[in-house]
């Protein structure tokens, strides 16, 4: 008999509601049949949080964006203007933000200690470093399990990257919580790949042999368990029509000429649209990736280059996602592996540095208006209110109503969201 | 008295700086600054140990331009305001508030003192009075916008000797010769080589058109810059040079060089035309001297800081330069 | 000189419950298959749990051709399994199967599966290593040895080419390497215990952790080649208490004691300026006068230790034919997780460690019994839990085998008929050969394996599977099913190629009406139900 590690009484609810005719086995929880359940079902839908996260790849510099310190012998030649949150200055380059930060909440508290992309960008795209023997899930897998329809007809998790830099070192991943939450990675182009119908096959012969397909299945499944691996073979095939005609979704025409134009020409923004699209649509986690900030030279040209575009892209998303009502639920977030120097070297760049940098969350239940983490004054380390990536994730979770204490489990071992020990900021938490 | 050869230069002194010293105007054995710590200041290279002093702190950011024009100082920086300063009387003259939308990237004083051209992130070039600080003109003739939809940059600005042109380089690589007199666009040339806009792996751009300079005799055009670049994110480009016949819209040569890699943020010819002076820097800096009839280098010497600007006397016998941490006295013995 | 004393140190630390006394178990000379379908069957009637019936014979062919050789066995192969009548036809099928080249490539691969370095995004099932232990299988090289072989390959005998691969990856992250060393050999997953005593095992605390790293931490790579310090400790700082000495200490408990143990170990620095190589530096240093690795290996096979490493491999072996553990899961062997069934687990045990680990006898015995021939049907409303392996577990494919057995499937079955093994073998590997790039689109299952929508999108709307595999070539069943009038015996044809049966008739009746609705153009009718066939569970899972 396998142990049962399980203690806490919300996982026993959780157990009983989830867990299906295989509960000898201790299989790991999922969203598979949960929906069987009508009250979790409404419970769902009435919370279902969704995230677009603007993933800053490279490394944007904190003290160009969210922490400026203007005077400073490093503080760089951009002055830091004043918002519409008294005492509260962010960068002369985001001027449109500066309107915009009483809906937002800026942590400067940022202390992750790992400064290589590849270590970095897998931390800060999970909260915790993977163990020898467990991979853990990142947060769209985190949010494609918690948030994510068992019926759905839209992709749960969307990941947009198309530069080649930095692609690699990180990738979305469902760790183990499996293929069935895993991302669907747009690289080349802005629309998922095999998702069209091929020109050789009719439409009429595509749903046909679907149903044929159904009618073979259908025999096989007569007097076998449906267990995970046999349920998500079939899964898989339902939602292909329902995947495919969400082609859609991800076509940027759909949307009217004026929209189009509010979010500009620019990839970031053309993706951003289509976030929007998505997550309006119910998908629970798309990852906007802009590469790459990595300026070890040339740190002010290139952030006066392209934080101009982050400021536009975001607040068009912000006020795009508010005139459609979609500010509880959606939250904004803007990260990435890690911050830059103060010091500036001799080619004028920055270099990487995790000691001390900024991200931010706008909507959900994140506060709005708050700053937490204070920098020195040169932006060396943090003085007051210093955050961790397993910090971090938990607070994101609890803005978005995920438990973070709560437990996934990986055959009969319980894996807790986030590292043991680990608190969430409540002030931070609206 | 006879122009210097290249490479009777060598290096005097060091002065040692907290700061990044991004201009240097000088007119006499003191030299002015403008850097990082927002300050203008003054250091007089003649003495033996010199000693860097403060003469303002008008600015709110990176000082950027300095120029000089008789006893008077002006100076530009980020926060778009020019600043005129008595040296003499040592106080404030004016300022000028909102000199340029956007931050301004140099000044040049024209070679008679009566006029200081101004450059920034508007893609405006304007010539003031240096007596009234009046706008006398503005020269128009740069896109606001990079190819690809970005906000452009306005790097380089320069008259000619005899004062008659002005010359303007930005971030794309376009060229405007101007009147300078009457504020009208003469001709324009490309340099499109020292711009590198990536949309492939890391989506942004680098380079731009540092330094211009114009011949004595008014033919040569030199364009400073840095060539292609595979990683934009750091200045690994080869160092680069290109000569226009510009009255001709003609190019005469493309000059890389193979010791240096990194930026060319400031040229200059020698008084009589017969060598051009260029430095800059990546990592590094260099001090370089090319024969421009011949379109070859003549001289590539390395100096220990990224040179950001420097100053030419008169006489061609001595270059100031400015740079990452050090003020640099190059001297012919 | 250093002296060394070997201190059995038996700790409390049990690594597994008190060894079964010899009289516990059945006796060692019965068969291996009736041992497990005796204990099997006890454990069954102790909690009243009724097995599954027998599977049937094209069931068994086709169970026996994908767990023994990675692909399905071809229609003339099934066919004449099912008509025989000879009584020992399974035996002989299982002696067939091994005995081909095929099953070393397949085994070898899954072992590479098994113990390969998952760098980012490799391609596993290719590659040195598993090179090496296609070689090692195909000559039934025993387990012990292999293991020996992977901890201190000798590159200068070519039977152990390869071998290397396994230490080589790791080396740079020696708290990876310790737990890959503990996880592969010896289903003990103890990085928990790198930061604390694990929270919820008593058996694992961090002395148990870093005991094994100091076997593992002296070894160093350098410009390709691997070599090892004679002397360095690994220092630790436990949750309580100042900074302490690990000593050498292998999962039992048992402790080596080593008179100079040096200093602490640093990671040989990488020069900013390598030193160029001049002639001879690839070949790897000598291996120290004392080398902690080899007596990890030494202590490892000790008899009082070595059930540890027999009870893993047994489990291992055990999980990949039945697909799922007598202990569960694979890397949590410890005493608070104890076998489903422990008698046989250990009878297993001590058969493998006193037959010098000979792992094809333990395929053997296993794929012989009753147990392992059970249908994965069940007439029960709630089927009983996995672990008493009443009911047959579904397996999905691998990636190689659900290519190559779709390159088999869409083939003429005829192109089959009457081929002498080595030839038949020709055409497998031809089709392993050729289905790389498929494979290369599916992922590699797990335990609870999920798939993605995404495998469904690539079969529905990729060109792959068109192109490679439902073309109408020569030899190919597409080309047959062309010229075939009887829509009905078409439907059967290609049914039996794909499944191994025949259809039933509601099936027979559906894909004879969308054949026969598509006359105009019988490749393409025929090509899309094949579709159906390629994309059903019945052909996705091993059953």
């Amino acid at each position: 008999m396998l142990k049962n590690f399980c203690g806490s009484p919300e996982h026993s609810v959780n157990r009983r509601a989830f867990l299906g005719s295989t509960l000898g086995t201790a299989a790991a929880m999922t969203g598979l049949n949960a929906l069987a359940e009508p009250a979790l079902a409404a419970e769902l839908k009435k919370t279902q949080k969704r995230v677009i996260l603007l993933w800053l790849a490279g490394g944007a510099s904190q003290l160009e964006t969210f922490d400026p310190k203007p005077g400073a012998a490093t503080g760089g030649p951009f002055r830091a203007i004043p918002t519409d949150v008294p005492g509260t200055h962010i960068s002369e380059l985001m001027p449109q933000m500066a309107k915009r930060m009483k809906n937002t909440l800026v942590i400067r508290g940022l202390n992750t200690k790992i400064a290589d992309h590849g270590g970095a960008a897998k931390i800060m795209m999970r909260g915790r470093r993977d163990e020898a023997g467990i991979r853990y899930p990142d947060l769209g897998a985190v949010m494609a399990r918690e948030m994510a329809r068992a019926d759905s007809q839209v992709p749960d998790y969307v990941t947009f990257y198309t530069q080649t830099e930095g692609r690699g070192m990180a990738p979305g991943d469902p760790g183990f919580l499996g293929a069935r939450f895993g991302p669907m990675e747009l690289t080349t182009n802005n629309t998922p790949d095999f998702i069209r119908k091929l020109e050789s096959v009719s439409d009429l012969d595509h749903k046909e042999r679907a149903d044929l397909r159904d009618l073979l299945s259908k025999q096989f499944v007569k007097g076998r368990s449906l267990g995970e691996t046999l349920g998500s073979h079939n899964e898989a095939y339902e939602r292909v029509r329902g995947i495919m005609a969400s082609e859609k979704l991800f076509d940027i025409n759909q949307e009217p000429e004026k929209v189009r134009d509010r979010y500009g020409k620019s990839q970031f923004g053309q993706q951003a649209l289509i976030a929007r699209r998505l997550v309006e649509a119910g998908v629970p986690f798309v990852r906007v990736g802009r590469a790459w900030w990595d300026s070890h030279g040339q740190n002010f040209e290139t952030h006066a280059e392209m934080v101009p575009e982050l400021d536009h892209v975001m607040t068009t998303l912000i006020d795009d996602l508010k005139e459609r009502g979609l500010s509880n639920d959606v939250m904004i977030v803007t990260l990435a592996e890690f911050g830059r120097t103060p010091t500036i070297n001799a080619s004028l760049g920055r270099d990487h540095f995790a000691s001390a940098w900024s991200m931010t969350m706008t909507g959900g239940k994140a506060k709005g208006g708050a700053v937490w983490g204070k920098s020195d004054p040169k932006g060396a380390t943090i003085v007051d209110q210093e955050v961790n990536a397993s910090s971090l994730f938990a607070t994101i979770y609890s803005a978005l109503g995920i438990n973070p204490h709560k437990n996934y489990y990986l055959g009969s071992r319980p894996v807790p969201l986030v590292n043991p020990g680990t608190e969430v900021i409540e002030d931070v938490i609206a | 008295m006879a122009i210097p050869a290249p490479d009777k230069f060598k290096s005097a002194k060091e002065v040692s700086r907290p700061v990044h010293t991004f201009a240097i105007a000088k007119n006499g054995p003191i030299a002015y600054l403008g850097s990082s710590d927002f300050k203008v200041c003054a250091v007089d290279l003649s003495e033996a140990k010199p000693e860097v002093k403060d003469v303002h702190g008008e600015h709110l950011s990176y000082v950027t331009g300095v120029a000089l024009s008789d006893t008077t100082l002006v100076s530009g920086a980020y926060d778009g305001k020019l600043v005129w300063w008595d040296i003499a009387a040592n106080k404030l003259i004016r300022t000028t508030k909102d000199a340029h939308a956007k931050w301004i990237r140099k000044l040049a004083a024209s070679p008679d003192g009566s006029r200081i051209a101004s450059i920034a992130d508007d893609m405006v070039c304007r010539l003031w009075d240096a007596s009234t600080g009046k706008l006398v003109s503005e020269l128009r003739g740069h896109q606001e916008k990079t190819p690809h939809g970005y906000g452009s940059m306005l790097y380089a600005v320069a008259f000619s000797p005899d004062g008659t042109l002005i010359v303007t380089g930005d971030k794309v690589g376009h060229v405007v010769v101007w009147d300078a007199k009457k504020g009208t666009q003469l001709a324009s040339v490309e340099a499109p080589v020292m711009y590198t806009w990536d949309p492939v792996q890391r989506l942004h751009s680098i380079g731009g058109i540092r330094s211009v300079a114009i011949s004595p005799d008014n033919a040569t055009l030199a364009v400073g810059g840095m060539g292609k670049v595979g990683n934009i994110d750091h200045l690994e480009g080869k160092t680069r040079l290109e000569l226009f016949d510009w009255k001709a819209g003609k190019a005469l040569a493309e000059i890389q060089s193979d010791k240096f890699k990194g930026l060319v943020n400031r040229l200059a010819f020698a008084p009589d035309g017969s060598w051009l002076a260029g430095a800059g820097g990546a990592g590094e800096g260099f001090l370089s001297f090319w024969d421009v009839k011949q379109k070859k280098v003549i001289r590539e010497e390395k100096v220990g800081n990224h040179i950001h600007d420097f100053a030419m006397s008169k006489a061609g016998s001595e270059i100031a330069l400015v740079g990452h941490s050090k003020v640099i006295v190059f001297q012919v013995a | 000189m250093r002296t060394l004393c070997l201190a059995l140190a038996m700790t409390a630390f049990w690594l597994s419950p008190p060894v079964l006394a010899a009289a516990d178990l059945p006796p060692a000379s019965l068969a291996i298959f009736d041992v497990i379908d005796q204990q099997i069957d006890h454990v069954m009637k102790a909690n009243d749990i009724k097995p599954a019936a027998q599977a049937d014979d094209r069931t068994i062919i086709r169970r026996l051709s994908l767990d023994l050789i990675g692909s399905i066995p071809t229609l003339p192969e099934v066919e004449a399994y099912a008509a025989s009548t000879d009584p020992q036809k399974r035996g002989k099928l299982v002696d067939r199967l091994i005995a081909s080249p095929a099953y070393s490539r397949y085994q070898g691969a899954q072992f590479d599966v098994m113990l390969g370095y998952a760098g980012s995004g490799r391609n596993r099932g290719t590659g040195a290593l598993r090179d090496y232990l296609v070689g090692a299988i195909a000559e039934n090289r025993p387990w012990d040895r292999m293991f020996r072989e992977m901890m201190l390959p000798n590159e200068s005998e070519a039977k152990q080419k390869g071998a290397i691969e396994f230490l080589k990856p790791r080396i740079a992250d020696q708290d990876r390497l310790t737990n890959d060393v503990s996880v592969n050999f010896f289903g003990v997953n103890v990085s928990c215990a790198q930061c604390h005593d694990h929270p919820l095992v008593k058996d694992w605390t961090q002395d148990h952790y870093f005991g094994m790293k100091s076997f593992l931490a002296r070894t160093f790579e350098k410009n390709g080649v691997i070599g090892e310090q004679p002397s360095g400790v690994v220092k630790f700082k436990p949750n309580k208490g100042p900074e302490k000495t690990a000593k050498m200490m292998f999962l039992t408990g048992t402790i080596v004691e080593e008179g100079n143990q040096g200093s602490p170990i640093e990671k040989p620095k990488p020069g900013k300026n390598p030193p160029k190589e001049k002639p001879g530096d690839k070949v790897a240093p000598s291996a120290p006068s004392f080398s902690a690795r080899a007596k990890l290996v030494d202590v490892a096979l000790q008899p009082e230790n070595a059930d540890l490493i027999a009870r893993s491999i047994v489990n291992r072996i055990w999980h990949r034919f039945l697909g799922y553990g007598l202990v569960a899961p694979l890397d949590q062997m410890h005493s608070e997780n104890p076998a489903s069934h422990p008698e046989l687990l250990e009878w297993l045990a001590r058969d493998m460690a006193t037959h010098k680990y000979d792992l094809n006898r333990l395929v053997r015995g296993v794929v012989l019994s009753k147990t392992y021939s059970l249908s994965s049907k069940t007439d029960s409303e709630s089927p009983p839990g996995a672990q008493y392996f009443a009911v047959a577990q579904l397996k999905p494919l691998t990636p190689l085998q659900l290519a190559t057995s779709l390159k088999l499937a869409t083939q003429d079955p005829a192109t089959f008929h009457g081929l002498s093994p080595a030839d038949l073998d020709k055409k497998i590997d031809a089709a392993e050969k050729s289905s790389r790039g498929l494979a290369n689109l599916v992922a590699q299952p797990t335990d609870d394996f999920q798939i993605g929508v995404g495998e469904a999108l690539v079969f529905s709307n990729s060109d792959i599977l068109t192109r490679e595999y439902l073309a109408e070539g020569k030899d190919s069943l597409l080309a047959k099913l062309k010229s075939e009038k009887d829509v009905k015996a078409g439907v059967e044809l290609m049914v039996k190629s794909f499944l191994g049966r025949a259809p039933t008739p509601v099936e027979s009746e559906a894909l004879a009406a969308f054949v026969t609705k598509r006359s105009a153009n019988p490749t393409e009718a025929y090509r899309q139900a094949m579709w159906a066939l390629a994309t059903c569970p019945e052909f996705r899972f091993n059953y």
